[in-house]
């Protein structure tokens, strides 16, 4: 029982883990928190949808050109309402956030109804492997949340765009002194994010269903995660999302279900008495 | 007479009021130059206004005789500046070699700059130090190494003028000495330099120029030479009396 | 034309105070409270419940709301002021609301879940004519909020007020001139939280019967709107910004006349979206609201902002 849970959680943090990722990339170098991370999932996944059911393309197609479609949309949305907004603060953008988060889930919602919807899938049937009780979904999610990591992990230590993102996340005036291009690192962050929510969209469409809220039932565990990790440390929003994810489940053992995204904000809480800077961040200098 | 860097009127700050009221020097090719001045003078604003960390209302800064008022930071080093900031100077999450990767990448891109090694023959020889301690984490340095790493960044681009920002602040007297002889050396491979100093024997000592500030103006523009000579009675009842005013 | 007049009146003055705790929380104190929606519910159930279960009068009931969220608000403000970053903190916020929409749908017993609280009786129903209740009720709504208006503007200029603006300006200043910070700011998140258990109360006298789908967080987006548009930290300025609100809000019913061809459930998207590009709309073009608030001006300190350009501190 508890190994089947456990494993029920690995694949639930294998899941957030692409959207915690996300989120701390855009604060190390937008310094704010994106409220509308759970809208944009749910936005990606509609859209992977109309291309995969609607326009009949195969799954993986769909999701590869939904992730740069969402990039570029993204890329444009931060042009058109945060660029005007950088120097105004950090609440000016998280209301922004807010309000542009609103408006996603609503479209959302405005195309597509409240019906739940799926992917053009074969429906794939459970099977075991040793005790526990699987299905390829949820392997698909382990496998593709850990090679995007992987990629993720090599971009970031290994090549100069990678380097020049973590400079800015360290020290912005001086990022700018030493000649990076603040406003391509930004581009970069963005695109990154458009393909890890995709990522993440068509995950959660797989092991759920589409539905307007799909996105923003994760908020809180997201959130949870990354603030675990350390807002900032990209290693930190992995391991965060494993936690979060695996408690969740577990505590189903033990508290009636319709709690279980009440683990995450207590795992925030916590955090934030004991470790504001979580397991991995360092403390928020505000210079 | 070729300045290599040339600023008229320049007035600049941040919030309401200037801190810079109309500043107007030159730095000749090849020289270096220090100004001095009493805190709140504007020195440090000064140089953040030539970076581009702060904007300017008015006047005109000329790099190589080209305007670069309207450049953002990124462009400005692009067009042959380089500053080393007084503090938090180096990415200290990232290692000596990850900092160095940084500028040498930038220089690179530059393109009619040579690549090479990224910790090339002669910061090697300038900061022997930085050798061996490629993979430490930057914030793990100690204070005079991480002005080393600083410095050797701001190198990497190869700028025509360096800037420095109190380059000795908070060194230990060995430190001291050796960031000078550092500017000294490098000085003479053809980088101008310009910098804000509170240690202003031992920077006059190595320099060319002396720029006396107060109250965001320029008020002595001598030689370094001469500004040694003077009384500190003189200096600081003379130029800066008008402070008080 | 006139009652639904009153109506509109009566809902625009308890969002009003909605809105002015927030604006008192963020505006003045620094802190900004993303969880609005779920302790706005957690007074409207309050009050509800101790109507309805308790039996108690529509005074008894409301305060008890206050006391409840004002409580609760300064709890959370305790624990979590140990990290005053104000992300880190809105984050908190949003997490406790979410606790509290948990608990509503969740501890039926006691709430009674998605179908809500049913027969809240009306304030001065037996002492009041039915025909004339609308006026009484917009004219009692209307009291409370001046009321509310009045002690608001009392504290700012209080003394107190000038210790929350000096906080708010800099808090390092602040502490080392001897004022207790942590306890400041309790106070009032506190204060502003026993504002929201008052328009929650007033919420629930209102609409007779009370659900979890009435306190969604939409409701946040409102408040902010209220506040950015009436200038934040401008109390006059707020509860103007919630009368903007409320007419685009009713405004917009209007859209299905002139919009064929969508369904009820699209047109509620459709509304919510013009709510959200509103918002957007107000914080690129006018974030300082359209009125300002009194201040005493200072030399500004330099201070290096998110691109790493050093500007004056906002």
């Amino acid at each position: 029982m508890i190994t089947q849970t456990l494993f029920n959680g690995l694949v639930t943090g294998a899941i957030i883990s692409l959207p915690a990722l996300a989120i701390t990339l855009l604060f190390g170098v937008l310094k704010f928190p994106n409220f509308a991370v759970g809208s944009i999932v749910t936005v990606a996944a509609y859209a992977v949808f109309a291309l995969n059911v609607q326009l009949g393309w195969p799954l993986l197609v769909a999701a590869v050109v939904a992730a740069a479609l969402c990039g570029a949309f993204l890329i444009l949305v931060d042009s058109v309402i945060f660029r005007p907004m950088r120097d105004s603060g950090s609440i000016t953008l998280m209301v922004a956030s807010l309000g542009l988060g609103l408006i996603l889930e609503n479209l959302a919602r405005f195309f597509y109804g409240n019906a739940a919807r799926s992917f053009d899938l074969e429906l794939s049937m459970p099977f075991r492997v040793g005790a526990l009780r699987m299905n390829s979904e949820q392997l698909v999610a382990i496998g593709m949340s850990a090679l995007l990591m992987l990629a993720m992990y090599l971009l970031l230590m290994r090549m100069p765009m990678g380097r020049k993102m973590r400079a800015i996340a360290d020290n912005p005036s001086l990022a700018l002194v030493r000649g990076i291009d603040r406003a391509q690192v930004i581009r970069w962050t963005w695109m990154i994010n458009g393909t890890l929510l995709a990522g993440a969209g068509v995950l959660i469409g797989m092991d759920r269903a589409l539905e307007p809220l799909m996105g923003t039932n994760y908020l809180i565990a997201i959130f949870a995660a990354a603030i675990l990790g350390g807002l900032g440390s990209p290693l930190g929003a992995f391991v965060g999302a494993l936690i979060v994810g695996t408690s969740s489940e577990l505590s189903t053992l033990v508290l009636p279900p319709g709690y279980r995204t009440g683990v995450p904000l207590c795992f925030i809480a916590a955090i934030l008495i004991w470790r504001p800077q979580g397991l991995f961040g360092r403390p928020l200098i505000r210079r | 007479m070729n300045p290599v860097l040339e600023l008229s009127e320049l007035r600049a700050g941040y919030g309401t009021g200037d801190i810079l009221k109309g500043v107007s020097l030159y730095v000749e090719r090849g020289k270096i130059v220090t100004i001095i001045g009493p805190n709140g003078s504007g020195k440090s604003t000064l140089l953040k206004t030539l970076i581009g960390l702060v904007p300017v209302r008015e006047g005109d800064i000329l790099l190589n005789g080209q305007s670069i008022r309207a450049f953002g930071a990124t462009r400005r080093v692009r067009a042959g500046l380089a500053y080393v900031p007084q503090e938090y100077n180096v990415f200290a999450n990232m290692t000596v070699l990850e900092n160095l990767q940084i500028s040498h990448e930038f220089a690179a891109r530059k393109g009619h700059r040579p690549a090479g090694n990224v910790l090339s023959d002669e910061l090697r020889e300038l900061f022997p130090e930085l050798a061996g301690k490629l993979a430490t984490r930057a914030g793990n340095l100690s204070g005079g190494q991480r002005q080393m790493l600083a410095f050797a960044c701001a190198l990497s681009v190869r700028p025509d003028l360096l800037i420095l920002d109190e380059p000795s602040a908070g060194l230990s007297p060995k430190y001291m000495a050796d960031i000078f002889k550092s500017v000294e050396r490098v000085n003479k491979t053809g980088v101008s330099v310009l910098m804000v100093e509170q240690n202003a024997v031992e920077a006059l000592a190595i320099s060319d120029q002396c720029i006396v500030m107060a109250n965001g103006r320029v008020r002595l523009d001598a030689t370094a030479r001469q500004v040694e000579q003077m009384d500190l009675h003189e200096l600081y009842l003379g130029p800066l009396a008008e402070q008080a005013a | 034309m006139i009652s639904y007049l009153l109506l509109m009146g009566t809902i625009a003055c308890f969002s009003a105070i909605l809105a002015l705790a927030l604006n008192f929380q963020w505006g003045l104190g620094g802190m900004v409270n993303f969880g609005l929606a779920g302790f706005y519910s957690l007074g409207a159930y309050s009050a509800a419940l101790l109507a309805v279960k308790a039996g108690a009068n529509v005074f008894v009931a409301t305060a008890g709301a206050m006391l409840v969220v004002g409580a609760i608000c300064g709890i959370v403000a305790l624990v979590t002021l140990r990290v005053a970053e104000e992300d880190y903190f809105a984050i908190v916020t949003l997490g406790v609301g979410e606790m509290l929409r948990l608990v509503v749908l969740n501890e039926d017993w006691l709430t009674g879940g998605a179908l809500g609280v049913t027969g809240i009786p009306r304030p001065f129903g037996p002492s009041v004519a039915s025909a004339s209740y609308p006026i009484v009720q917009f004219g009692v709504a209307a009291l409370v909020l001046l009321a509310t208006f009045l002690f608001l503007n009392v504290i700012a200029r209080s003394p107190f007020g000038r210790v929350m603006r000096a906080i708010r300006e800099d808090e390092i200043v602040a502490a080392t001139l001897g004022k207790n910070v942590l306890w400041a700011r309790v106070r009032i998140f506190a204060i502003g939280g026993a504002l929201i258990g008052l328009a929650g109360g007033m919420h629930a006298y209102y609409y007779q019967y009370i659900d979890p789908t009435q306190f969604t967080n939409i409701l946040i987006a409102y408040a902010f709107m209220a506040v950015i548009a009436g200038g934040r930290g401008a109390h006059a300025g707020t509860v103007w910004g919630a009368v903007f609100v409320i007419v685009l809000l009713e405004g917009s019913r209007f859209l299905k006349d002139f919009i064929p061809g969508v369904n009820a459930d699209q047109l509620a998207a459709l509304r919510i979206i013009l709510i959200g590009i509103g918002l957007l709309l107000l914080l690129l073009f006018r974030p300082q609201g359209f009125l300002r608030e009194y201040r005493l001006r200072t030399r500004p300190e330099p201070k290096v902002n998110a691109a790493g350009m050093v500007t004056a501190d906002r």
